[in-house]
């Protein structure tokens, strides 16, 4: 039993997170509203060059070539910096379900590599979504139907843009009409295929929404030393103290919870449900948990556009609602619970899938 | 103990409700449910002219006292009227801050002079009021305001100099309450006035705030030379503190009575959703709109206690009604989260652009405001353990 990251999925994660820090700050996010498609050319021709959009992607169809476990930290780190750029959903969930289907479809591989080489993107998805995020710049939609997956090119279909209440997301609802042609998979593949990817969506969601989470606690803490009121900085008051401290101990245990589910996921992907469920569930906690006491500690301040909070804020409210809001997961935890079957005795620490 | 109306209230009901059917219809129509909590900054002319509907017909101002141009209702009546006028829908008071702060505290502190000048605006649904208390270095420690006031001999006026910050609605203002330190030496709550100034004057700029919604109903509000009639002064100079507490208790008073009425139109609207939707199947969800209920009639059951015990309505802050805030506020909050989480992924997505909220997800973000304005969640625990319970005091390092 070793529940601690490799020095090179660390190393992996650190330089991911110095290149982020670096390049997006708030005032890029803003920036990035004001334009018209909200995402940057640069920005990601820098993140194809570090090879982010095939992490996932086995070596054979020109990724990276890594596991779920290996990239939940970085995922953290797009997070912290409230990443806009799509890269989390890409490459931890539309690349992987084709890398799934590439070795016997050459339309997969194909655009695999052209993933990997940064002249295309995708977008992905699922009925357990209302809509589709950054289709309205992507080549490819991946679409479900019923048991059918589909690959479609997006000028073969027709968008229609969703305002988000994070300004920084782009949302598209999609009219398209499927044909045998687009189908990549269909039938048993297709269903789990589409199931699997519901949980890599909730695990990336889970992950950003902890970097969010950590972000917005660390904004306050410093925003508690500058802030005065009574003469002295509000953070003195144990009222406050106390706010952000439990804010850090539910942060801190949710990790816990996403770890061990990128590691079943990365290892036994059928088995993953309850894992899944659960991180999405203590993530999606930590990271409004921390919004809301993050508001309540910059007073009016934290109220106003202007004051950066509401970035973080806005996409922890959306990414909790995204591939499956808290009530979903929780039922799916619940219902694996009253399975007969369930293994929740005392030696079933790691359950039926002690890997 | 009587924890019911009587046939005379009930018949007063049927006169408040009959008025409202006739009244509220034609243009007023497109005003139901709407001005709410997050709304506010919504149909300002629209429900100005509805407030001067309500003021012919003698309903606005109903709890003051007659001889000021109020209804002399009591309580009960005003807690039935409250009750018609949200169960119909009838918009949120757009003169509310007169209605419900200014008013009562000339009532309470003012003088004849005052009382004629501003209750029968107020009455009248016509002259608007905002509140000049917060500034940039006093929110919660409210006593540390820096704007000051001097009186002019010459001009025989105050002249105002400072700034006040998320002053809400007063771009729509006549009338803003001032709280200024009238002796240039003195610190914390001592040496204060309390002002009543006309905002249509070149002493005073207002500059909007956008707040995390997009829209902006607080405001800067700038004085530089600002004039004040010598008479508008409530209360002798640095009393300012006395009246501005003596304000804010009836902020947590009768005014609370409708608020909670718009709860429940809003747990409604929940309530609707989650049938609408599927929400309400899930058991989680149930027990949470189950919880939001009972707390709602909790809160309505121990204000009425509160009232019932207030006696002459002098405005003294009581226990019950600090603790009263902390409760709605906390609970107002959570309706929000319940809110989004019945809409699901729904939540995420706006009506249109550019960033056009639906109503409960302005809600959803005003809500996290009401533990903060009036009086923070931790002051308002901190005033119930101190000054309710006799804890011991927070040491406090005196002011600059
Ligand atoms: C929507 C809205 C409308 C408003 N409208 C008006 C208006 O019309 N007129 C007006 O005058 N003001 C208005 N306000 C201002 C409001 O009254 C202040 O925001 C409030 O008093 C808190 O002050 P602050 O925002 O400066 O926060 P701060 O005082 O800076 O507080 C920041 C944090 O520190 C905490 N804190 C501070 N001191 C202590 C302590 N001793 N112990 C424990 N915790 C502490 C607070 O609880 C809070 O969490 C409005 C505010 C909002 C959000």
């Amino acid at each position: 039993m070793d529940f601690t990251f490799t020095e090179d999925q660390q190393l992996f994660a650190d330089s991911v997170k110095d290149f982020l820090q670096g390049e997006i700050t708030a005032e890029s996010i803003r920036a990035s509203w004001e334009t018209e498609t909200g995402r940057s050319d640069e920005l990601w021709a820098q993140i194809t060059e570090l090879g982010l959009p095939a992490m996932l992607v086995p070596e054979e169809f020109g990724g990276l070539g890594m596991t779920e476990l290996d990239v939940v930290l970085m995922a953290i780190e797009c997070g912290r910096v409230a990443l806009h750029e799509p890269i989390v959903e890409m490459a931890m969930v539309a690349t992987p379900l084709l890398a799934a289907l590439a070795p016997n479809n050459e339309k997969c591989a194909d655009l695999l590599g052209q993933i990997a080489g940064g002249e295309a993107k995708v977008a992905i998805a699922h009925t357990v979504n209302h809509v589709v995020a950054d289709a309205h710049i992507a080549d490819y939609l991946i679409l479900p139907h019923a048991d059918q997956i589909h690959l479609v090119a997006q000028a073969d279909v027709k968008l229609e843009a969703q305002e988000s209440v994070d300004p920084s997301r782009r949302l598209s609802t999609v009219d398209w009409t499927p044909s045998e042609a687009t189908c990549i998979a269909s039938g048993a593949e297709g269903v789990a295929l589409l199931a699997a990817t519901l949980n890599r969506g909730a695990l990336a969601s889970a992950a950003q929404m902890i970097g969010l989470a950590e972000a917005m606690v660390a904004r306050s803490v410093q925003y508690s030393e500058e802030r005065q009121q009574f003469g002295k900085p509000i953070g003195v008051n144990q009222a406050l103290k106390h706010h952000m401290a439990n804010c850090a101990v539910k942060t801190e245990f949710a990790k816990a919870p996403l770890y061990r589910a990128a590691y079943v996921l990365s290892m036994k992907p059928e088995s993953a449900d309850f894992a899944i469920s659960h991180a999405k569930v203590v993530a999606g906690e930590a990271a409004l948990f921390a919004a809301k006491n993050s508001i309540q500690l910059h007073g009016a301040m934290g109220y106003t556009w202007e004051c950066d909070l509401h970035i973080w804020m806005k996409r922890s409210w959306a990414l909790d609602k995204f591939w499956g809001h808290a009530g979903f997961h929780k039922n799916r935890t619940h219902q694996w619970l009253m399975n007969p079957n369930a293994q929740i005795g005392a030696d079933n620490t790691f359950g039926a899938v002690a890997i | 103990m009587k924890l019911s109306f009587s046939a005379e209230d009930e018949l007063f009901r049927k006169e408040v409700a009959a008025w409202l059917n006739d009244n509220l219809v034609g243009e007023f129509t497109q005003l139901k449910f709407r001005g709410g909590p997050g709304d506010e900054h919504m149909f300002p002319e629209e429900r100005k002219a509805w407030e001067q509907k309500l003021a012919e017909g003698g309903w606005t101002c109903v709890g003051w006292p007659k001889e000021y141009g109020g209804r002399g209702c009591s309580i009960e009546q005003q807690v039935i009227f409250n009750e018609e006028y949200a169960r119909c829908g009838a918009p949120g008071h757009v003169g509310h801050i007169g209605e419900g702060l200014a008013g009562p505290t000339i009532i309470a502190f003012g003088t004849e002079e005052q009382k004629q000048k501003y209750l029968p605006g107020i009455v009248a649904g016509k002259e608007l009021w905002c509140q000049g208390y917060s500034e940039p270095g006093a929110g919660s420690d409210l006593a540390n305001v820096k704007t000051k006031a001097r009186f002019d001999e010459e001009k025989g006026k105050w002249i105002i100099n400072g700034q006040k910050v998320w002053t809400s609605l007063a771009h729509e203002s006549d009338y803003v309450f001032v709280i200024a330190r009238t002796d240039p030496d003195s610190v914390a709550h001592k040496g204060l006035g309390f002002f009543l100034m006309k905002m249509d004057q070149p002493g005073i700029e207002v500059r909007g705030i956008e707040q995390i919604t997009g829209t902006s109903e607080f405001n800067e509000v700038f004085f530089d030379d600002a004039e004040c009639e010598a008479d508008d002064i409530v209360g002798a100079p640095g009393e300012g503190w006395k009246v501005a507490m003596g304000l804010l208790g009836f902020e947590r008073g009768v005014s609370t009575l409708g608020q909670q009425m718009q709860f429940q139109n809003e747990l409604n609207q929940v309530i609707d959703i989650a049938k609408e939707n599927g929400a309400y199947q899930d058991p989680t969800i149930r027990q949470r709109i189950a919880k939001a209920h009972t707390e709602l009639k909790i809160m309505r059951y121990n204000s009425m206690r509160m009232l019932s015990g207030q006696g002459g309505g002098d405005g003294s802050l009581q226990k019950e009604a600090l603790i009263y805030k902390l409760f709605w506020a906390t609970w107002h909050r959570s309706m929000g989260e319940l809110a989004m989480d019945v809409m699901g992924p729904e939540s995420e997505i706006l009506d249109g652009g550019p960033y056009e909220l639906s109503r409960l997800q302005s809600m959803y973000l005003f809500v996290r405001s009401d533990t903060i304005y009036g009086g923070t969640n931790e002051i308002q625990r901190n005033i119930i353990a101190e000054r309710g319970l006799g804890m011991p005091k927070e040491p406090r390092v005196a002011a600059k």
